[in-house]
Formats: C-alpha cells, structure tokens, sequence
C-alpha cells in the first residue's frame, strides 16, 4: 500500500499544496473533487488535482477507505447551519452512536473543512499499512482499515 | 448535539381533492406547535440558485396544536395474547437460530439480552434468550441457566431447554449445525430450580424479543401489542420454533423437529406422534404465509403470531439444499424469519390534525411545514393528486415515490466507510443525518444495511421520512437529491407558467394506463430508479398507444419493486420490498436463495435481469456513475436531423450546453444514461447531444456492463462513461425524450429559467404536451435498422 509521505518532506508539502489550491477553486460548486477549476466555482474546464498527481490520488483513496469507526472515528463535515455553517466530527463506528465534534471551529464554507481533514488524516494515518508485517486477525473478518459495503 | 425535535409524517403521500389527509406529529419538548399547509415550489438554499420558495395556502388545520411527545417501537418480533395454554408449568422450548449480533458492542443502541422464545417480564415466566455475553439463556423468574458457550454469529445453531415442575429439573441444549475441528464440546447444562413458573397476566408470548413491561403513557399505544413495550429485540434468523407444555426427552425434541403433521385418516394428531401431540402447544411455520403479517401456528390451538414490523421474509432456512432459489417451489426449506432490532413497518402514532382538502385544490406539491417559536422546523411532504378521470392539466409529473422511498432516512455517510470512495471527497452530514444516527427507530433505506449489517430490503412510507425535504442536501452530491432535486424541475415548471398535475408512483402501479392517458406527456422524476412492474407495463402501454414521455434524469428502471400485498389495509404503497441480487449497484448483496421477493414472490433484483432492460423505457439506460463533479453537453451532428432539430431551436451547435447547475455544478453528473440499441435503445433512436468524455475519473463504468475487474472503466478513459441526450418515437405519434443525467434537473433554475437547457426542455415540453399525434417523421427515416449492425457502411470502412 501506498506511504503516507513524511512530514516535512517535499512530498507532503506539495500535496497539501495542491490539495488546497484545488479546495479554493471549488467554493461555489455544489460537489468538490480535488482538482483545480479553471474559472474559481465553475467546473466547466477542469484539470490538475489528483488526476495528475498519482501519489496525491492514492493517499486519498488510502484515507478515504478507512472504515467508520477506524482511527478514533472516520472524520466527517457536519452542516449545522444550513448553507452558512460546518464543523468538523468523527463517526462513531457504533450504529445508534451519533458523531461527535472535534474542535469548536466553525467554518463559513463547505470546502475549507475539506482540507482541514486532509491536514489531519495526514498526521493520524500511519505511514505504512497493508504489508505483511501490519497482518492482524481482523484481516479474516472484514477489519482490515479498508472499507466494506 | 443536534436535534429534530418535531418530526411527523401524513398517513399517505397523495391525496384527492375532496379527500382528507391526516398527519401525525412528534413535537418531543416544546409545549406548542404551528402548522401551516404551504405548496412547495424550490427547496435548495443554494445562494446560487433561486432559493427556498413556498407559498402559503389557506387550510382549515392551519393553527397552532399542543405538542407531545410520540415514539416509534422499531424492532421485528412476533407475539401471541397471553392466554391459559401458555402459561404452562412445565416446558419445552425449541428452535433454530442464525444470530447476526449474539454479543454487541456496550453502546450499541440495544445492547443487552435478546429473547429467542420468551413468555418473560421483569423477572417473571419462561424465557429462552441470547444474553449479553452471547450464550444461550434460559431464564425461569429470576433464575437463569447458560451454557457459557459464545453463539457462533452467522451460523445455523438449534437451541432447546426444558423445564419439568416437578422435579424441578431445567435443561438447556446448545447444538451447532456445523462443529469445526478445534470447537470444544457444548454439552447440555441441568440445573434445579425449585420455583413455580410465575405467570404475569398480559404478558404474551414472544418470538424474538421480550416483554418490556406494560406502560400506561399515551406514546406506548404504538405499541404492540397496545400499552406493552417490547425489549430484547432479537436479530438474526429463527426457524421452526415450538412450544410444547412438558419437559421432553432429548429425542423427543429430535422427533419434534418434524413440527405438526397434517391430519388424516392414518395420522389423526396433529404431532409427529401421538404422546408428542399432547404435549404440544404451538409450533410455528414460517414458510406458510411468507406474503402475510402472520407466523403461522401448524398446532392444535391455532396460535399464529402477529408478526409486528415487518421483518424479512422468504429467508433460507437451516435446511437450505440450494436446489431451488423460489420459495414458493420450496417452501420448506424457507422456514426463517430474519428479524431485526430496527426494522419498522408503520409508527402507529395518534394523528394530531387532518386537513380536507377541498375540491378543486391544484395537484401540487405541498408540505404541512411544522414550526414552532423556538426554532425547531419541519416539513412533513404530500401531493394532491387528482383522481382518474378528473385531470386538471395536459402534463403531468410523476412523482417517484417508490424511489423516495427506497432513500427514506437513508445512513450511507453515517454508517458506510465507502461513501468516501464513492464521492472521492469527504460526506457533509446534516442535522437530519445527524438525527438519524442516533434514532435508529425511526428505519432505514433500502441503500443501508441493517444495525446487524444485513441488508435492508423494506420500506415504509408511515414513518417520518426526513429525505424528503426541502433544504436537505445529500451527501452524494453536497446538493438536493431524490425530492429536493426534483423541486428543481417544479420551480422551472412554475417560473415557465406550465399547468401540471402532480400523480404517484402508487396510483400507477395500482391504476395502470388508466393513470397516463388521459395526459398527453408524463414528466419523470430525476432518479426514478425503483419501479414496480405495473408500473412500467403501465409506461411502454402509454408509449405504445402515443404518449410522450420526458425522462429528466438517469438511473431510471433499474431496481425491482413490489408493494406488500399483507398492509393495502393501510393505503396504496404503505411497504415496499426490493431484493439486491446478482448484479447491479449494490451497496449490499442479497445471500444465495433469498432474490425472491417475499410480498409477491416474484423474482428480485435488476430489472435486466427480468429481461426488461432500463433502456427500453424512455431510450436510454445507466451506464456509470460518479458524484464529485459534473459537466456539459455538446450537439452531435445527429442533432441536426429534422427528427430531432427542433429540440435545438435556440442553441447553437458550437453552444456549451448546461455548463452551470446546482448539482455538481453542471447539467450531465452524477449518473449517467445512454443510448445502446444492444441493452433495449430503439434501433432509431437519435443522439442530440452527449457528454463523452468530459468525466472525471470518479465517474466509473457500471458493473453489469463488464465481467472482469479491470481499468479503463473511468470518465477520463471509458467510452461509456457518457450522458447522451436521446429522442426516439414510439407508435401512434408518441415519443420519448431522455435527458439521461440525474444532475440535469439541477441546471433548470439557473439564472432564473434563464439558460440553454431551459430552452432545450421547453422546446421538448412544448411539442410533447400538444394534443394530437407528434409530428410524422420524414419519409426517409422509415428504413430497416439492426440492433448491433446499425451502420454497415462505416463498419466496413474501418480498417
């Protein structure tokens, strides 16, 4: 499985680099990928993101396949004003278990949280996963840090 | 955290003119509410768009009410009235079991004991149960026995205790089906127990939960039965449970498997044999009237279970043989319940106001839009609909009911790790998400799957349905979705000044072409992608014979869909059943032997898989889907065929085409139709504009177009990954239009009705609502076309 890059490296700054860059030019849209709009809000020429960039392709998909209850909770954006306000939270993991939030930020935008979380997974997730080395008895029941439907 | 503390639903979605509609409200902590009955016209609050708008109606239930608080007793059991026969001294209890959840995590939502076979409450009666620890139990009064062996989740396991008052002798069997090499042995446990069994009256006899205790509040007459609130609910499979009123030897309990026997002039018992007859007191078969609200008791007091919620049915039993997947040709072997600690068939609550709506009132969308001074909102949805023959408009708009439906209360951004790597960034939660994860009670979607994990496969439209809602984004699309999405078209309908009728997926599927032709163009829904076969025998009858249909979004006719015969006591639609079988896009898959649908009993699944492929019902069909982004449509030169060119008055060729929106930001996302005369097309139906290429690679292929898991199945790569813009005529001066994208709709509001796909859907609407037969196609269409050979002359140009 794909490293997560180290801290400090090349590697992760450009990441985190254009992962932001991306989230800026999608305010306005109502969706977000992380690619960059060429016009900020209007998706109709898009390019960049994580399309060209096969390390920032595959750190996302390692973070995305986490399941919820994983890592203290699958982070998760929570609207708590409709259109106006949002926060961050993490899944409970637990059915019957609403989320919880994180911090008291409160963000004026549905993107920036977005990258927050980019931000935060990168820190929380290990470096290394899906090598022999990480095998765990979870491995033979569907507990293996990648998702099942 | 948050919290929707007024919640409600109306006891059907769509009401007649001259009809009353009667609403049930939970309003759990303020003293007052207000209603107020308002036509919904837009329900995005996207600042891009043209913002919520509703107007306000005069209706005689207008006014304020007293609020109160009302629950939802969710969980599937079945239960017998307490009476003399089962209030038994001495017992044998037996049956087969499947847990999904023998031991849950401790917050669970209903963690805890759960009753097998129970006639048990506050530490009084005879109970068998899975504890907390997930051993078998058997509880007598106070006193329990366990095995101290851990039930095997997922496993057909047979459990049995008896209890002999007078030697007091209480013996419990824990036998699983499959013994692996390294199991330890579970032998038999005895004990004695010197009490009498303490009978409760009114306590009835369980299967897959137990009595809580009697509760006078109003709230607990949803219960059932009335003013006894079950606990213990149980989740896995039961199979052939039997009661008898002796304590029987180990093989008798063998010979007791075989259940009651039919009598006749050789066998004049009901047991499979006569001592064993005496003895017993019901035994259960739940392979007779899978299709009904009744476990059926095949003993001598004929004591059938109300079977509350509507648990899953037509499950394969312990005996399953695989030889035959229908179970009405192998009923046998379909003995088991699958119930589930969260399943709901109908929240029972007091109505709290009625309107009668009266004669001549538009068919509309409307909503009793609950508030109360401190803030607290709902809006709780209907339709006035009216009746056949009494239409008031040439269009109508067939609201896709069975579809919401299928997303009612939907868990996926909750509970699913893949919805993120369904819509490559991460899920926005709102408060109704938030709400829902922590009221398990109020059900599920047909997309989830159970608490226990297994997959949801019916719903009910009396609960709240807090999906369908105005200013309810999805997480799919951070933007409207199923109803809100579909308010998108109605703003354009209303902005535009069209006069349309609103009529159901229901009324369809029970009125059939009596429903249709009476209008001259039917308006699709933008996802109707849950149909029953009425009612798409109702739609290829309407097109056949001449009518116009406008299909506005994508993924349409996909899934198989029936009504629960066992609850049109209740209304048109109250349940619907829909099975995830061998292909398809399935966030759970159906286990082998259980395809077929247990209200009807007719095969589940896709429809393909029927032989009714999706494109053969307004030209175009799924082909991928992705829910990051969309994108536009350019004009092919097809579009330049008179057949088809008048689509296009007002566009110019080179013209991007719903390059803005208010789903995804662009008109072709999210899911995607084409045309493919191999899967259905019509061999002459025309490609005006198509979105090839333009995808992202969230966008993939979908699986039942391919057999291997391979690359290049995304938008940046695949063919296939495409919306096309399609039109073909059906017989009798009809048509179809199909605009084959669910994020279509989403582009109608822009700039107020004031763009290109607006004109696009106008000049469509335009032409299909007149009255007569559409123009005829030149002479020159009328040729012979092929499904795969359609263009002999540049194939063989190809080199």
């Amino acid at each position: 499985m794909i490293s997560i890059p180290k801290k400090g490296t090349p590697e992760r700054n450009r990441l985190i680099a254009t992962h932001k860059e991306c989230i800026e030019s999608m305010k306005g849209v109502p969706g977000c990928t992380i690619m960059k709009c060429e016009t900020p809000g209007d998706t109709t020429v898009v390019s960049g993101g994580f399309q060209d960039d096969p390390l920032l392709n595959k750190v996302l998909i390692r973070m995305r396949t986490a399941m919820p209850g994983n890592f203290g909770g699958k982070l998760v954006v929570i609207c708590t004003k409709v259109d106006k306000e949002w926060r961050i939270g993490r899944l409970a993991g637990v059915r019957g278990v609403p989320p919880t939030f994180v911090n008291d930020k409160v963000y004026d935008n549905e993107q920036d949280p977005q990258h927050d979380i980019f931000l935060m997974r990168l820190d929380e997730l290990d470096e290394e996963d899906g090598f022999p080395e990480h095998f765990n008895e979870g491995w033979k029941r569907r507990d293996d840090h990648w998702t099942v439907t | 955290m948050c919290a929707m503390r007024i919640t409600g639903y109306a006891d059907k979605f769509g009401v007649n003119p001259g009809k009353t509609i009667k609403f049930h409200v939970n309003c759990d902590g303020p003293k007052k509410y207000n209603c107020q009955i308002v036509k919904m016209i837009h329900g995005d609050t996207n600042p891009r768009g043209p913002g919520l708008i509703e107007e306000n109606i005069d209706a005689n239930c207008n006014g304020e009410y007293n609020g109160r608080p009302q629950t939802i007793y969710s969980g599937s059991y079945g239960y017998v009235e307490d009476n003399s026969h089962l209030q038994v001294e001495s017992f044998t209890m037996q049956c087969w079991i499947w847990p999904t959840t023998p031991k849950t995590h401790p917050k669970y939502w209903r963690h805890g004991a759960q009753g097998l076979m129970t006639k048990w409450s506050n530490g009084k009666g005879y109970g068998l149960f899975i504890n907390e620890e997930g051993c078998l139990e058997l509880r007598i009064n106070g006193t329990s026995i366990t095995t101290g062996a851990p039930i095997r989740d997922h496993a057909w396991n047979f459990v049995a205790a008896t209890f002999d008052a007078v030697t007091g002798e209480a013996k419990l069997y824990h036998e699983p089906q499959i013994q692996y090499a390294l199991d330890p042995d579970i032998p038999p446990v005895t004990k004695i127990i010197s009490d009498k069994i303490e009978h409760t009256a009114g306590v009835p006899f369980a299967v897959a939960a137990y009595a809580g205790g009697a509760d006078s509040s109003p709230q607990a007459q949803a219960s059932r039965p009335a003013g006894m609130v079950m606990a213990g609910h149980y989740n896995g499979k039961i199979d052939s449970p039997r009661l008898c009123r002796s304590a029987l030897s180990r093989e008798e309990i063998e010979t007791m498997k075989l259940g009651a026997q039919p009598g006749l002039t050789e066998r004049r018992h009901c047991g499979p044999t006569g001592p064993l007859s005496e003895a017993m007191v019901g035994t259960w078969d739940f392979s007779d009237g899978i299709n009904t609200r009744r476990g059926t008791d095949h003993g001598p007091y004929l004591y059938h279970l109300d079977i509350i919620n509507c648990p899953t049915r037509a499950m394969t039993g312990h005996n399953f043989s695989g030889h035959n997947f229908d179970w009405k040709h192998a009923e046998k072997e379909y003995g088991a319940i699958h119930f589930h600690d969260d399943d709901i068939d109908d929240a029972r609550w007091d109505v709290d106001f009625e309107w009668n709506v009266p004669e001549g009132t538009s068919s509309k969308f409307y909503a009793a839009k609950l508030t109360t001074d401190e803030g607290d909102e709902d809006y709780v949805t209907f339709w006035v609909v009216p009746e056949v023959g009494k239409e008031q408009s040439k269009i109508a708009f067939m609201v896709p009911t069975i579809s919401y439906m299928a997303y009612a209360n939907e868990h996926l951004a909750n509970n699913a790790g893949g919805a993120e790597l369904l819509v490559y960034r991460v899920p926005i939660m709102q408060d109704q998400n938030m709400f829902l994860s922590e009221h398990r009670e109020y059900g599920g979607s047909i997309y989830d799957t159970h608490t226990d994990g297994s997959g949801l496969c019916l719903s009910s439209r009396l609960r709240p349905i807090l999906s369908i809602r105005p200013k309810y984004d999805h997480f799919l699309m951070q933007a409207p979705w199923q109803y809100p999405a579909d308010l998108h078209l109605i703003y354009w309908l209303e902005e535009m000044g069209y006069e349309y009728d609103c009529i159901m997926d229901e009324d369809t599927n029970y009125d059939g072409l009596a429903r249709l032709e009476n209008y001259n163009v039917i308006i699709t829904g933008s996802h109707p992608e849950h149909n029953s076969g009425p009612q798409l025998d109702a739609l290829h009858n309407y097109t056949q014979q001449g009518g116009r249909l406008m299909y506005m979004g994508a993924d349409a006719w996909y899934w198989i869909h029936s009504y629960h015969p066992a609850y049109e006591d209740l209304g048109r639609g109250v349940i619907t059943e829909m099975r995830r079988c061998e292909s398809g896009i399935r966030t759970w898959r159906a286990d082998p032997g259980e395809y077929y649908h247990q209200g009807t009993g007719e095969l589940g699944g896709m429809w393909r898989y029927r032989g009714r492929y999706l494109h053969s019902v307004a030209g175009t069909g799924m082909s991928s889907e992705g829910f990051d982004i969309s994108s536009y449509y350019s004009r092919t030169y097809e579009s330049n065929d008179p057949r088809i060119s008048w689509a296009f008055d007002g566009i110019d060729y080179d013209e991007k085409i719903g390059n803005f929106g208010l789903v995804g930001g662009g008109a072709a996302g999210t899911e995607l139709d084409i045309v493919d005369t191999m899967l259905g097309s019509p061999p002459h139906t025309l490609v005006g504009a198509t979105s090839a290429g333009r995808h992202t690679e969230a966008y993939l292929l979908v699986m039942e177009d391919y057999g291997f898991s391979q690359q290049g199945i995304d938008g940046t790569q695949h063919p296939r990954v495409r919306s096309d813009i399609a039109f073909h005529e059906t017989p009798n001066g009809g048509g179809c239009f199909a605009f084959s994208s669910i994020a279509f709709c989403g582009s109608l509001p822009w700039n107020n009705g004031k763009n290109n796909i607006s004109t696009l859907v106008g000049n469509v609407l335009n032409r299909f609502m007149q009255d007569g037969p559409l123009p005829d196609a030149p002479k020159d269409a009328y040729i012979h076309r092929g499904r795969a050979d359609y263009d002999p002359a540049m194939n063989k140009a190809r080199k």
